[in-house]
């Protein structure tokens, strides 16, 4: 018994691959292909039982997909995908490192660590510039990193502000990165990736596009659930950035609500648990001996991928 | 001193060669492109991309040799593109919504532009190749090292 998770629209040649692999290779007895935004929807659900609606917003390793859900079904037409995701702002912050600093670009592991410690989101993206341009200890944005040299240090880490030195160089022979305006600017490009080039819309604009293309007595009650779930929710700040612009876009008589869960990468996977106990599970999943009879039939039917 | 400084980088600018349109557009698809890469390596996910953790690189090494003419010799014969892959999907032909309908529109929000040397908001473009810089310190750094390097 197994479920598995998938990106939306996945194509149908991988798909069936998938098909291939779970029935023939392992032989499972029975399994179900998923969204991952479905089993947070559920989970969102079955903890607000009066809500009808819900906005899943999915930011992950490959891209941001926004969904609208009605009732636990997904409503295609409202699916946006925005390219950027963590692989995303990793690889820009490995180019501006190596720019900038020091040549990075091999070490994505570290780079991943940095970005994960010392990146957040700015609540002023204008006013946090400033202070980024200052110098000595006014600037309270920049922070320097000591990087892992495998021998003492075994893992990167944030100095604290305390032991900081801001004219000429550290005593220890260890190596450091010194980040300014690169923490807020890599997370940045969830809202508007426009910054680098992407034409694309940031998060909050492809939330207000999802919820306007879909019928108007929806509205408010997308805008009151919407559920953020993902890896790149981790950044400090994320949620409060996200409703203020929400705020600025959506009209005035709306209330907004964002709600993040406490652990925003695992919200899915506990979704996919509490799948798996309620009652209309066995009608979901396919079993070995359906798909060894049917074949890749039954599954595209029965897996609203 | 400071005013030779500015002179030169501005007056320089008249002798280079401009990038067309062209040309500029393929550098910055290229740029976004290699932002998406995957960097997926066999045996990565903790530890230095160089090993120096001796004893875990070394048993990593040895499998690969060892699997190398079934796994890897496999995968590079059969290994498709996500590109290649699209286009096998024939979207266009499929009912909407699809995986092409669901991309987000370009933003209606002008872009933000900011200097390609140390990331601040800049206010000026290079001449040559459009990046942008912020003040002409940014400006001379830009032109010694990445003005018109890889250039298609």
């Amino acid at each position: 018994i197994i479920i598995i998770t998938e990106p939306y629209f996945n194509f149908s040649s991988i798909q069936e691959s998938m098909n291939e692999i779970l029935f023939e290779e392992y032989q499972f007895q029975s399994a179900l292909r998923i969204n991952a935004g479905s089993l947070s929807a559920h989970h969102y659900f079955t903890s607000k039982p009066s809500e009808l609606c819900c906005l899943v917003v999915d930011s992950g390793f490959s891209f941001t997909h926004i969904v609208p859900y009605c009732r636990s079904k997904k409503l295609k037409e409202g699916i946006r995908r925005i390219n950027v995701g963590g692989k995303l702002l990793t690889n820009h912050l490995k180019e501006i490192i190596s720019y900038r600093q020091l040549h990075v670009m091999d070490e994505t592991y570290v780079i991943n660590q940095v970005k994960e410690d010392v990146c957040y989101v700015s609540q002023q993206f204008y006013k946090d510039m400033e202070i980024a341009q200052m110098k000595g200890e006014e600037n309270t944005v920049m922070r320097d990193y000591v990087l892992p040299d495998f021998s003492a240090i075994k893992k990167g880490f944030c100095k604290p502000r305390e032991e900081m030195v801001f004219s000429g160089k550290y005593k220890t022979g260890e190596q450091t990165l010194r980040l300014a305006n690169e923490r807020f600017a890599v997370p940045e490009m969830l809202f508007h990736p426009s910054d680098i080039g992407i034409q694309e819309m940031g998060i909050p604009e492809a939330i207000a596009d999802s919820v306007q293309s879909l019928p108007e007595e929806m509205h408010p009650h997308f805008y009151q659930n919407i559920v953020l779930t993902g890896g790149n929710l981790l950044f400090p700040g994320f949620r409060e950035r996200l409703e203020a612009e929400l705020r600025s876009l959506v009209p005035a008589h709306l209330p907004v609500n964002v709600f993040l869960p406490e652990n925003p990468v695992c919200y899915s996977w506990e979704g996919g648990k509490l799948l798996a106990h309620s009652p209309d599970y066995d009608e979901m999943v396919v079993m070995r001996e359906d798909y060894e009879e049917n074949g890749h039939i039954v599954c595209e039917e029965k897996f609203d991928i | 001193m400071v005013l030779e400084k500015k002179s030169s980088a501005r007056v320089e600018a008249g002798q280079r060669r401009v990038l067309d349109e062209a040309t500029r557009q393929r550098r910055l698809t290229r740029q976004l492109e290699a932002l998406e890469k995957d960097n997926f390596q066999v045996g990565s996910g903790t530890g230095p991309s160089r090993g120096s953790g001796g004893f875990q690189c070394v048993s990593v090494s040895s499998e690969k040799k060892r699997r190398k003419t079934r796994g890897d010799h496999f995968k590079q014969r059969f290994r498709k593109n996500f590109t290649t892959l699209l286009e096998e999907e024939n979207l266009s032909e499929r009912a909407e919504p699809n995986y092409l309908s669901a991309a987000a529109p370009p933003s209606s929000l002008p872009p933000r532009l900011f200097c390609c040397v140390c990331g601040f908001p800049s206010h000026y473009t290079c001449t040559t190749c459009g990046g942008r810089y912020c003040s002409s310190r940014c400006l001379l750094t830009h032109r010694e090292t990445r003005c018109l390097k890889w250039t298609l």
